[in-house]
This record gives C-alpha cells, sequence and structure tokens, in this order.
C-alpha cells in the first residue's frame, strides 16, 4: 500500500554555527492509509516541527516530504496553500477558528476555497457539524462556543473537506479530560468507520491509548515505535 | 460572498477605529468634492462668460483666419445664412463679425482703434455687448436722417479723442479691395471703463462695416452659441459638416473655442492642474493616516492570517481581502461623503460664497465664488479616494499575503 506520508530523512535546523539547533534530525517515516497514529515524546522533542514539515507549514533544511506520491517540499507557496486546501485537515491546540465567522462559516470556508457549489457546501457543512454533535449551533461564533465545542468545530472544518489526511497538534490540550475523551472517542470512531488517516502530535495519555501506532521522538530522532492492533 | 462577509466583519471588530478611520477618509473627500466644486464652478462661470463674451463656442471662419486674422479672409453671411445657422440643432445664438483696425479722428486728435462690426440686435442676443454701455444707448444699426451709421467707442478711445454721445467720429483704414475707407458716425455709446479691453473700440453696424471695408455681404467670422462651452467639441464637428454641406466647394472651418483661444485654454487648464496639487496633498494626508490604520489592524490579525494561510488560503486571496477591507472602508466613506457633500455643494452652486472685493470684468460684476453641482464633482473625488484605498492597502496587503504559516501562528 502507497504511504499517505512519507518523509525521507527530513531534517529541520535552526540558526546556524555554535547557535545551530536541530529541531528534527533525519527524520524517515511512512504514514499508511488508515492509521490512528500518535507522534509523542517530550518538550522540544521535534513533536510540532514534524508535524508542521508533513502538513507543509514549513520546509525541511534537509531531505524531503512526500504526501500521496508528491514532494511537498519542492512547491512554491502558492502550490503548497493550495496543496494544504486540497489535502491537509489541520486541528490545533488552541482550536484557531476564525473569530468573525459562525461555526459554520468556519467549515464552509475551506470549501469555498476549493470552489464546491454553495448548495453543496451547505449540506456539508450541516451534516459535519451534526456529527460532531453542534447540530443547532452552526450560527454560533466561536467565542459563544465552549473550548471543547470550538474543538469540535475545528475537527468538523478540518474534515468537512475531505482530505487525505488530518493533522492534529495536541488537540486535547486546552480541553478537560471528560471533553477531551469525547473529542477523541469521535475522532476515533471516525478512522475506524470511515477509514479517515489522523496523525496526532501529543503527550496526552488518552491518545496514546487510542493509537494504532505510536511514534517516540527524542531530540528531534525517532527513538522508538510501537505498532498495535 | 463569504470573502465580503469576511471583510466586513473584519472591519466592524474595532468599531471606533473603523469609524475614526471612515471619518478620516470621509473628511477627505467632502473637502476634495467641496473645493472641486468651487473650483469647477469658478471656471465654469468664467469660461461661460468669456466664451459668451469674446469667442462664441464655435466660430465658422476661413481656414488660418483664426491663428493669423487678416482683413481679406472672410466668409460670406446673409440673414439666410444666420437663420439656416440657427436652426441647427443645439445652437442657441448665431452672429457675424468684422474686425480689424483704423485710425479714428475726433475734433482735433487721432487714435488707433480697433474697429469691430457687429449685428446690433444678435450680438445682444449673444454676448455681453449690450452690457458694456456706460453712457449713452447702443447700437440701433439704423443710419440716422443725416444718414450716418451710429458707432460706439470705447472710454479710452473717447478720452484720448475727446468724445462723447452725439459727437462725429471720423474712421479711416483701407477697405478689402485695397482702397482707402473712410467715413464719419455719429457716437451713440461709450462702452466700459479705460481700463476695460474694450476701452480701444469702436463698434459699428455689421451693415457699416461691411460698407467701410467694401466686404458687401461678408464678414470674418460666424459666431455661434450652444448649449454650453462644455459641449463645443461636439458642436465643432456638427457645424464642421454644416459648412461642408453648405459650402462643398469651399474649405470654410468650425472652430471651438478651445482653439480660437488656445492660450487662454492652455492658461486655464495648467492653472486648474495646479489647483489640484493641494487635492492630492490633502488625500496623501489622509493615505498616511490610513495606512498606519490598516498596518496596523493587518499586524494585530498576523496569527490569523497564519492559520487563514494554513488551512490553504493562498497568498493572492489574503492580500485581495486586505484589499477588499480597505475598498469597503473607503466605499462607505464616500457614499456618506455624497451625502455629505451634496447639499454644501448645491449651496455652493445655488447661493455661493460672497467676494470681499466683487470682481469686474468687462463690466460684468462677480461678486460670489459659485460651486458646480455635477457627477464630476462627485465621481472624481470618490475615484481618487478608492484608487488610494487601493494603493494604501498595497504594503498591508503584501505583507499578509508573505506570512510565513508557522510563524505567524506563534503569534496566536
Amino acid at each position: 500500500m502507497n504511504p499517505v506520508i512519507e518523509t525521507r530523512q527530513a531534517s529541520r535546523h535552526y540558526g546556524e554555527g555554535d547557535t545551530l539547533v536541530k529541531a528534527l534530525d533525519e527524520v524517515s517515516l511512512q504514514i499508511q492509509p488508515g492509521e490512528f497514529t500518535a507522534i509523542v515524546g517530550p518538550s522540544g522533542s521535534g513533536k510540532s516541527t514534524l508535524l508542521q514539515l508533513v502538513g507543509g507549514l514549513d520546509i525541511p533544511s534537509e531531505g524531503s516530504i512526500h504526501l500521496s506520491g508528491k514532494a511537498i517540499s519542492q512547491m512554491s507557496g502558492r502550490e503548497l496553500s493550495d496543496f494544504r486546501r486540497d489535502h491537509i485537515g489541520f486541528i490545533f491546540q488552541a482550536y484557531n477558528l476564525i473569530p468573525v465567522l459562525t461555526a459554520a462559516e468556519n467549515c464552509e470556508y475551506i470549501m469555498l476555497l476549493q470552489g464546491i457549489a454553495e448548495k453543496e457546501r451547505r449540506e456539508r457543512v450541516r451534516a459535519m457539524l451534526e456529527r460532531v454533535g453542534l447540530g443547532g449551533k452552526e450560527n454560533r461564533r466561536p467565542n459563544q462556543l465552549s473550548g471543547g465545542q470550538q474543538q469540535r468545530v475545528a475537527v468538523a472544518r478540518a474534515m468537512v473537506s475531505q482530505p487525505d489526511i488530518i493533522l492534529a497538534d495536541e488537540p486535547t490540550a486546552n480541553l478537560d479530560s471528560q471533553t477531551g475523551a469525547d473529542l477523541l472517542d469521535m475522532m476515533h470512531e471516525l478512522n475506524r468507520k470511515e477509514g479517515m488517516t489522523f496523525v496526532f502530535s501529543t503527550h496526552d495519555p488518552m491518545i496514546m491509548e487510542r493509537a494504532t501506532r505510536l511514534v517516540h521522538l527524542r531530540d528531534g530522532r525517532i527513538e522508538q515505535e510501537e505498532h498495535r492492533a | 460572498m463569504l470573502m465580503l462577509k469576511l471583510a466586513f466583519r473584519n472591519i466592524l471588530r474595532n468599531r471606533r477605529r473603523t469609524i475614526l478611520t471612515i471619518l478620516s477618509m470621509f473628511g477627505g473627500y467632502v473637502l476634495m468634492s467641496v473645493q472641486l466644486s468651487v473650483t469647477e464652478g469658478s471656471y465654469d462661470q468664467m469660461l461661460e462668460f468669456y466664451t459668451k463674451d469674446t469667442t462664441g463656442h464655435v466660430q465658422i471662419t476661413t481656414p488660418g483666419f483664426v491663428e493669423r486674422p487678416t482683413l481679406y479672409k472672410s466668409v460670406p453671411v446673409s440673414e439666410d445664412i444666420m437663420s439656416a445657422l440657427s436652426e441647427q440643432p443645439d445652437v442657441q445664438a448665431v452672429t457675424a463679425r468684422i474686425e480689424s483696425s483704423a485710425l479714428a479722428y475726433g475734433d482735433t486728435k487721432s487714435f488707433p482703434v480697433e474697429v469691430k462690426g457687429v449685428h446690433p440686435g444678435r450680438e445682444a442676443d449673444l454676448s455681453y455687448l449690450a452690457d458694456k454701455v456706460s453712457e449713452g444707448d447702443y447700437l440701433t444699426g439704423d443710419p440716422d436722417s443725416d444718414g450716418y451709421y451710429e458707432a460706439m467707442i470705447g472710454a479710452q478711445a473717447a478720452r484720448q479723442l475727446n468724445l462723447g454721445i452725439g459727437d462725429e467720429l471720423v474712421l479711416i483704414s483701407q477697405g478689402a479691395d485695397g482702397s482707402l475707407a473712410n467715413d464719419l458716425y455719429r457716437i451713440s455709446a461709450i462702452l466700459g471703463q479705460p481700463e476695460d479691453a474694450e476701452a480701444r473700440w469702436v463698434v459699428l453696424p455689421l451693415a457699416a462695416a461691411q460698407a467701410f471695408y467694401v466686404m458687401p455681404g461678408e464678414a470674418h467670422r460666424l459666431i455661434v452659441l450652444g448649449r454650453n462651452h462644455h459641449q463645443a467639441r461636439t458642436l465643432e464637428t456638427q457645424l464642421q459638416n454644416w459648412v461642408d454641406n453648405r459650402w462643398p466647394e469651399s474649405d470654410y472651418r468650425a472652430t471651438a473655442w478651445q482653439d480660437v483661444a488656445k492660450d487662454f485654454y492652455r492658461t486655464m487648464q495648467a492653472d486648474k492642474e495646479g489647483g489640484q496639487v493641494t487635492l492630492y496633498i490633502l488625500v496623501f494626508l489622509v493615505c498616511i493616516g490610513v495606512l498606519n490604520t490598516v498596518l496596523m489592524s493587518v499586524m494585530e490579525r498576523t496569527g490569523e492570517f497564519g492559520v487563514l494561510k494554513a488551512i490553504g488560503t493562498s497568498p493572492s486571496r489574503l492580500f485581495w481581502l486586505i484589499v477588499l477591507e480597505t475598498l469597503v472602508l473607503a466605499f462607505s466613506a464616500c457614499v456618506i461623503g455624497v451625502l455629505a457633500a451634496w447639499p454644501i455643494n448645491a449651496w455652493f452652486t445655488a447661493v455661493g460664497i460672497e467676494m470681499a472685493e466683487p470682481m469686474e470684468i468687462s463690466g460684468i460684476v462677480f461678486s460670489h465664488y459659485k460651486g458646480q453641482l455635477s457627477w464630476y464633482v462627485f465621481a472624481y473625488p470618490a475615484v481618487v479616494i478608492l484608487l488610494a484605498a487601493v494603493i494604501i492597502a498595497l504594503m498591508p496587503g503584501l505583507r499578509a499575503a508573505r506570512i510565513v504559516p508557522v510563524d505567524a501562528m506563534r503569534t496566536l
């Protein structure tokens, strides 16, 4: 099976000379379709950096990143933004919803960029918000929603455009444990039922429990990998 | 639509700042519109006066006469021709003029004068000549019982020649046929004041001037007044067609006032453009303030732009979002600006500001600075403000477009 993501000897360095910091050091990794992968490790181990490289938000200093067979590390700024729009869904730790748009509009935004017709956009948004348990809250703005609800909107936003992969950077870090567990159950269910590929950067044990694969990072290198049934 | 919604909601985030920005653009718009209205109104008033008083809107002459007037270049004139010309669309009034020079004799003195042969009735309808009579009566056009034609004389010439109303005036010149022209006239009126443009004129009825210069059935210029001086170019084309049809064998020319008084027209244009520099300085100052606001708004939202870019918004779309937001501000300022500037410009047009010292040109008094109520005085500032908004938005827009998502999101 072709991997959804493949990093080949990907490194990310900051600074130079004596101040050179190797945030990620020659990481080679393959993520297969349908995986529920957690990248774990202590703070500063390079989890977020790896996720940013995989998501095309940053460019590797060395090596390459391939998503669905395409080398994203060689794309222009415009190509990268189109690529992110069409192939990647992001869930951020701080939700990062657009504050002036309603829950429905936040979800609709990416599809608008994709040029999907208004009627279809509306239908998909309604169905997705229903699915994440936010039916009836479509017209609320982020500041009118709780943290858990905002993260659900972020999940809906990431999924509604039907990307190849969803990258979630510490998605439960700002949520209480019950809300975090509910959200994880929902994502886990989407993974099992619809085969959606998830990659998390986390040190949340709840995510680790549910992950089918754990990638342990330390000092920018893969220390260990675990595959679970 | 969602982008427009996003732009609207973004500018409504900080309402106080938005209101202040719109107010500064609004102020710029109103000042510009009112200044433009007064400038255009004043120039318009002056040009309408000038064209009516001097050139008419279009003249029909022989080729080259406008550039180099001479006694020998004439066009045919008759009541039939002037009536036919009057019936053309958009023509309001028509007259004919003979223009040359002569030596005038009074009691014991002589003085060089400019002779104008005019059709008394038609000239009074077309120009301000009748209003310039400071003493005596305007020309009747008919010879008196002794067979003398009347003449009106400029104030300076009258003073130099020591002549008054009812006195005899002798003119000596050369006829168009090369003969020596001389004749006697009775002064019916004094024109203007010694310092006025017509101070050295002698105005004769057309028939008298034709007889004096031996130009039977001819004149130097057929003067046509259209609806207004703005439409002179259209009227010029229309009358050239009329001329070509009426005299197919001739090369008579219809010439708009802009070419007849080329130097005057250029000077007016240059003066007008010079006046607009003030407006552009004003717009520049407004722009600096607005640029500051837009830049601040972009910097405050750096993290948010990072997110928008991360989820797939292209750099160009982010750029246009900033341009759109600035344009919405500018458009709102223009809409409110039109509502505020309209009554001010209407008042200037109807009433105007009284000059401290009324200005008198050739006996016509200008006492008020008048405005102009036209689409131009509203549209031009709007175009300038909207264009300035786009220029203002360039730098913040490029800044937003160049944001690196991963760096920008660290500011959240």
